[in-house]
């Protein structure tokens, strides 16, 4: 039997529009959620999706993903690749999962948005299968963590950290919810597909996957890159859209949409990924730092492609640039600091051959985060472990809801940009965050940061202990050390043959 | 703390597929030589994917990698193990595309 090419079948079978006689557009397709830009039907029917697929070959290579993926999880499940690993690459595991696995479900919500009010078929077509590429995402990395949960109690966290008041889960849901969860089919498509998966995604499924197969762990390396398939696939569905609106003279809005969704990913990855690349996986398995991670996937990949589609670099490109450096040294040090709020237990990652690594890749790591990581090294030599932890609350960005931070050392440049907005006073970590926020300023100013809630009374007792509770960590969850300090050995023998010498 | 290297990741004409390693990412990087003559194809290999990359534009055909897979293969089985990719692409019957439309 003669079987036609896709290609010579394909735009037919997808071209899906029809002329509604028994409601208007606008019933059918309401502005809020299928996108306020006033363009009709007939403009959305040249979104041409470049990266094209059908149902049929859908079901075929999803099958073979999976039946790859599932068989190196079902081979290696007996070689205790999570037992024997390094505490600090379990963190990093932990870190993952829980920030992640149930926020896929989210962006399968949101895909299905697309799929039901996109006036653009070729969107509908590609949102129906990335749909059901983020319901494969939540079930696989839900799945995958759970046989180590009756091992370490944090692994918990894989299933419920959505559903609980962590600092770092509240910022990730914040930026998620600002994406995917409150936004039209068109905006999705723009910030969760185009800004979030051709670029930010990539650093989290594939960058990690290069330091997991360093670090042995090819079950994982395995699940997050072939996840990263999927998303190649459903990332390109912005590109279209983007192409739609330029052509339609909607280039501002459109750009507007990329530069909040960049900035709020780069934000969140700062305290994520950051962290796990250069301090948590183990210095022999870091396969480059994060920054040359940022370099090769979001500065030479991403915005590279975005220009090239008629879009401008962020107006805060210098900026972004500076902070890529920067950033998540602080985050990593304020998260280690208040480790007891974190659902995994950090890596200090600062013995002396890791803090050569990090001078290495950021000179002058030393005269900087480095100074302040020897105050906190002498103590734990000294053994006033309470100094190790912090009495008050650090001060939080009402955008990116992360502390405010700045770099120490000589050029300290910690500073707040505030903004009073129908008589409540916001803070925020950055020009850029306060940029965002001033874009659309009703959709943000009702959200309360977890120190806003703790000025509000609404954390009690208001100490550490009433501040766990309500981050719902219980003894047993909360960080500590991911090797129990034994690390700061080497600094004691160093002192040691100090006072010999 | 210098941005320069930074800055200069950005001013590059590199397309290609990232893929995930394995036999048809050996395929592809083969197939990439064939079917892009005259062009060098960088090779990073990162262990977990692999960057197969050329200057402006890539063209893969599935006739070409299935002879250098050795076994029947279908263009958007590429899919399977394609975890990302710079450039634009446009997908064919019988081949993909990486492109640029704009040279830096």
């Amino acid at each position: 039997m003669a079987v036609l090419n896709r290609m010579d079948w394909y735009d037919l079978a997808r071209t899906t529009n029809w002329t509604p006689k028994y409601v208007t557009e606008d019933e059918l397709f309401p502005p809020m959620l299928s996108g306020e830009f006033g363009l009709p039907l007939s403009a959305w029917e040249k979104y041409d999706e470049p990266y094209k697929q059908t149902y049929p070959e859908y079901v075929k290579v999803q099958r073979e993903k999976d039946a790859g993926a599932y068989s190196v999880k079902a081979a290696l499940e007996r070689s205790r690749i999570f037992e024997n690993a390094d505490p600090g690459w379990k963190s990093v595991m932990k870190a993952h999962y829980g920030a992640i696995a149930r926020g896929e479900y989210a962006a399968a919500s949101a895909e299905a948005r697309m799929m039901r009010f996109s006036k653009a078929p070729g969107m509908r077509n590609m949102a129906t299968l990335g749909c059901m590429d983020e319901i494969r995402h939540g079930q696989m990395q839900l799945y995958f963590p759970h046989e180590h949960v009756s091992k370490d109690r944090q692994m918990d966290w894989a299933f419920k950290a959505y559903d609980t008041n962590e600092w770092a889960m509240i910022a990730a849901r914040h930026f998620f919810d600002d994406i995917m969860m409150t936004r039209d089919a068109i905006s999705v498509s723009i910030m969760l597909t185009f800004s979030f998966e051709t670029g930010f995604t990539n650093m989290q499924f594939l960058g990690l996957a290069a330091d997991a197969a360093e670090a042995g762990d090819h079950t994982f390396a395995n699940l997050i890159s072939s996840i990263q398939t999927d998303e190649s696939r459903h990332a390109q569905i912005g590109g279209p859209a983007l192409k739609v609106l330029i052509e339609n003279g909607h280039k501002a809005e459109a750009q507007k949409r990329v530069d909040i969704a960049v900035w709020g990913a780069w934000k969140l990855f700062s305290v994520l990924t950051g962290p796990i690349m250069d301090y948590y996986t183990p210095l022999a398995h870091r396969k480059q730092s994060f920054k040359e991670f940022m370099e090769e996937w979001i500065v030479a990949q991403f915005e590279r492609a975005l220009t090239d589609m008629g879009l401008d670099l962020p107006w805060y490109w210098d900026i972004f640039l500076k902070d890529i450096s920067q950033t998540h040294h602080g985050m990593h040090l304020g998260s280690y600091f208040w480790r007891p709020t974190l659902w995994w237990n950090p890596a200090a990652g600062v013995t002396p051959d890791e803090r050569t690594w990090l001078e290495e890749k950021y000179p002058g790591w030393n005269d900087t985060w480095g100074q302040c990581w020897d105050v906190f090294i002498d103590n734990v030599v000294d053994g006033n472990m309470a100094m190790t932890y912090p009495e008050t609350l650090p001060y939080v960005c009402n955008m990116c809801q992360l502390p405010i931070l700045g770099t120490p050392g000589k050029g300290w440049n910690v500073k707040d940009y505030p903004l009073e907005y129908n008589g409540r006073l916001y803070h925020f970590g950055s020009e850029v965050d306060r940029w965002v926020f001033e874009q659309d300023p009703e959709r943000y100013a009702g959200h309360l940061s977890i120190v806003d809630r703790f000025l509000a009374g609404m954390i009690q007792p208001m100490n550490l202990e009433g501040a766990l509770a309500y981050m719902n960590l219980a003894p047993g969850e909360m960080g500590d050390d991911a090797h129990n300090y034994a690390w700061a050995e080497v600094y004691r023998a160093l002192r040691e043959t100090r006072k010999a010498g | 703390m210098s941005t320069t290297s930074s800055a200069q990741a950005y001013h590059n004409n590199l397309v290609g597929p990232v893929m995930r390693a394995g036999d048809l990412a050996q395929a592809v990087i083969e197939a990439a030589k064939v079917d892009n003559p005259g062009k060098e194809v960088f090779v990073d290999d990162k262990r977990a994917y692999i960057r197969i990359h050329t200057e402006h534009e890539m063209i893969l055909r599935q006739a070409t990698i299935e002879e250098e897979l050795g076994r029947p293969f279908r263009m958007n089985d590429l899919e399977v193990d394609l975890s990302s990719f710079a450039g634009q692409i446009e997908s064919r019957d019988d081949s993909v595309r990486f492109y640029f439309a704009k040279k830096l």
